[in-house]
């Protein structure tokens, strides 16, 4: 309203001009507002809309990103993942799925359990993220430093991941990960949940055990089940009270705990970069769409609904889809 | 509103894809690599649509061009920081 007034005075009033020369920072207001709304006789998008922003935005985006991957590298631990897994869940979920498809539960092993804790502990001890160690360990090398006699046995991996539901579902949606939730080959499990600095990023890694002993006499019964799932709330409870840290010949490992809270959240910083960037640009397009039809400007340019269609699908799917965590 | 009308037959092919790009977005949730490819694919798309689109009704440009080029890598970057992390 106020630029149609503007305009309608200045042709009525030609002492305008005097008033528009004398104020020359009037005019740099008057122009300002050009940074956000389509010009009406250069017939162009909002500066803020142009080629040239765009590309500045891409290249903003891409400064942050490789900044999110330097950042770790000198100060390890700042950025993080935060998480809440607790490994009661973690059996119920894998449970649940397995009687979903008409198999026995697996009972909870304090072998498998252990062997589960020492690998996540050398992931972190010798920061690689493998089922295989650099050095040549495998997983079945920790089953059976615990003295656990096998006849099969498996590993599932996960790190990164918010919630115990999360990773048992990203689990199950991966074939390979599938096959050893479902597999009738095993009668026992073990959880590591480890918290520690892999990569420098604080993060949460999940192992996953299976096993089936030797001796079907051997597998665990409930009382020993139930034994492990209080140990591990135990623990689980004194870290809450208290940061135990225990510093090993390199990394810092937070031995067996439920909670990690990074004092950056990675998640959380690259979903706000997208809503930031995505929702502002959103935000011109829809202001370019109305303003546009309001004055009647016809520009030529690319369709401005489809760019905002595709910002909308962007910012919905990066809210409401995807979600954080990787599994091996 | 009246410029969908008036162009109605690209934006229902870009509706169509957009639609088939959420679902695999969604059925390959747990799929980093995947949903890298998809989006990446999603705007290779729209790039190509934004041009073939405006070669269509003769309103091509370079600064078009540029322009769904542009969109197209902004809309690529705003998923790819969420994706590699």
């Amino acid at each position: 309203m106020q630029f149609k007034f503007t305009r309608r005075k200045f042709k009525e009033d030609p002492t305008i001009v005097k008033h528009w020369r004398e104020n020359s920072k009037a005019i740099e207001k008057f122009q300002f507002v050009y940074n956000f709304i389509p010009h009406p006789t250069r017939k162009k998008r909002a500066t803020l809309l142009s080629n040239k922003a765009i590309f500045v935005y891409c290249g903003i985006i891409i400064l942050v990103t490789a900044a999110l991957r330097i950042v770790p590298k000198f100060f390890p631990g700042v950025l993080g993942y935060a998480s809440n897994i607790v490994v009661k869940d973690l059996l119920y979920y894998t449970n649940k799925d397995r009687e979903e498809a008409n198999l026995p539960d697996l009972r909870l092993n304090a072998k498998l359990t252990a062997a589960a804790e020492l690998k996540a502990k050398d992931m972190f001890e010798n920061g690689y993220w493998a089922h295989v160690s650099p050095s040549g360990t495998e997983p079945w090398d920790f089953i059976i430093g615990e003295n656990y006699d096998y006849i099969y046995a498996g590993e599932n991996l996960a790190k990164n991941f918010s919630t115990s539901k999360e990773v048992v579902q990203a689990w199950y949606s991966s074939e390979s990960h599938r096959s050893n939730l479902l597999s009738a080959n095993y009668d026992e499990i073990g959880f590591a949940v480890v918290n520690g600095v892999l990569n420098g990023y604080e993060t949460t890694v999940v192992v996953q055990m299976f096993g089936r002993p030797r001796e079907p006499s051997m597998v665990a019964s409930v009382y020993e089940e139930n034994k492990v799932l209080e140990e591990e709330a135990n623990k689980t409870t004194a870290m809450g009270q208290e940061e135990q840290k225990v510093p090993t010949a390199q990394k810092v490992i937070t031995s067996v705990t439920s909670m990690s809270k990074p004092k950056v959240d990675v998640t959380i910083a690259t979903k706000s970069l997208t809503l930031v960037f995505g929702g502002f640009v959103s935000s011109l397009l829809t202001l370019d769409l109305w303003y546009s039809k309001k004055m009647g400007i016809s520009k030529f340019s690319g369709q401005t609904f489809a760019h905002l269609t595709m910002l909308l699908i962007v910012i919905v799917s990066v809210w409401f889809v995807l979600k954080p965590g990787l599994v091996l | 509103m009246e410029n969908i009308k008036e162009h109605l037959t690209e934006y229902i092919i870009l509706f169509i894809a957009l639609f088939i790009f959420l679902v695999l977005f969604i059925v390959f949730r747990f799929d980093r690599s995947a949903q890298t490819i998809i989006s990446g694919a999603g705007s290779i798309f729209y790039i190509l649509w934004g041009i073939i689109h405006h070669a269509i009704r003769e309103r091509i440009s370079r600064t078009i061009v540029w322009e769904y080029v542009l969109f197209g890598l902004l809309i690529f970057l705003l998923f790819y920081t969420v994706l590699s992390f």
